[in-house]
């Protein structure tokens, strides 16, 4: 006598559920993407305010000041009462990263910068100089973050 | 009468195979999840204005956004306000942002979600001149703001 044995057909495992929800969420997405990646640089008017009860210090304020002329390149400016100045060129970036990277060793408590520019000078020329004084937002080192617009131009 | 001898066959359930469909479906999400922005901040940028580049990776913020094109139109929240003049100040986008500012402050007062009633975002052609981006800036902060965010491309 045969004894009929069943074949076991493997189960199938149901997507239906899991599919449903991917459709959901593509959905989600696609209407809340932004193809293009915008980001932000931040700066702000000067604020006029008391200095805090300090001991005067002796130590020369650093009053970094970047000049940004279209043709000249770049000029960085230290000091108040011994004012010094260094020069580069449009595309010596990273030579200027570099410097202000010394400089904010020397200084670690300025945060500002002043930048004066060329009324002439392309905007895009004026975010290249921005990027080039700044850290990477991951970096745990900063550079001078603080960002003031000086109008008063650049000396010819 | 003839009599029919025919059985009905029994119907088969035919499944499909969803797991090209998956997969496909799946490469979407990646995609589309690798270009998500969690910023509540949606740009949609006028004609005849190109963004300028950025390596920075700061989020954007909401705000007014305020944007000048190449033909030097300027329009506040997508809606055009007028032309930079040859020489001083566009009094319309003073007043506009101004609005907009005392809309901010309202919305503070009345709803749970807080937004910088002091920030406006500015996004620029990447050619435009310096001399604007100051002239725009001193007219935004003519209506109060003192925070200023560029806008700009990233991936850079």
């Amino acid at each position: 006598m045969k004894v009929g044995r069943k074949i076991k057909k493997p189960e199938k495992l149901n997507l239906v559920p899991i599919l449903d929800s991917v459709f959901i969420f593509i959905f989600f997405l696609l209407m809340s993407a932004q193809f293009v990646d915008v980001y932000e640089i931040g700066s702000a008017l000067p604020m006029v305010q008391e200095a805090p009860d300090q001991k005067k210090s002796d130590k020369d304020p650093l009053n970094l000041t970047l000049e940004i002329d279209k043709e000249k390149g770049i000029v960085v400016k230290t000091g108040m009462r011994v004012p010094r100045s260094r020069s580069f060129a449009s595309t010596q970036h990273a030579e200027m990263k570099e410097y202000l990277r010394e400089l904010k060793t020397a200084n670690p408590d300025e945060h500002t910068m002043i930048l004066k520019s060329d009324p002439k000078l392309p905007f895009q020329s004026l975010i290249s100089v921005i990027d080039a004084t700044q850290e990477p937002k991951e970096s745990k080192k900063k550079l001078f973050e603080q960002i003031v617009f000086d109008n008063s131009g650049v000396e010819k | 009468m003839k009599k029919r001898f025919g059985r009905k066959r029994e119907r088969q359930q035919v499944d499909v195979d969803i797991t090209s469909l998956l997969d496909i479906l799946t490469i979407l999400l990646v995609f589309l999840l690798k270009s998500y922005n969690a910023s509540d901040l949606k740009l949609d940028l006028t004609q005849k204005l190109e963004m300028a580049d950025s390596s920075s990776t700061y989020m954007t913020r909401f705000a007014p956004v305020v944007q000048v094109n190449k033909n030097s139109e300027v329009f506040v929240n997508n809606k055009i306000i007028g032309r930079i003049p040859a020489s001083g100040s566009l009094n319309s986008l003073t007043e506009v942002l101004k609005v907009e500012k005392s809309k901010t402050e309202k919305n503070n007062a009345s709803q749970k979600q807080q937004y910088n009633a002091e920030l406006v975002n500015l996004v620029f052609d990447k050619n435009m001149d310096y001399s604007v981006v100051q002239r725009v800036m001193h007219d935004s902060a003519l209506a109060g703001y003192s925070q200023f965010k560029f806008i700009v491309k990233g991936n850079y």
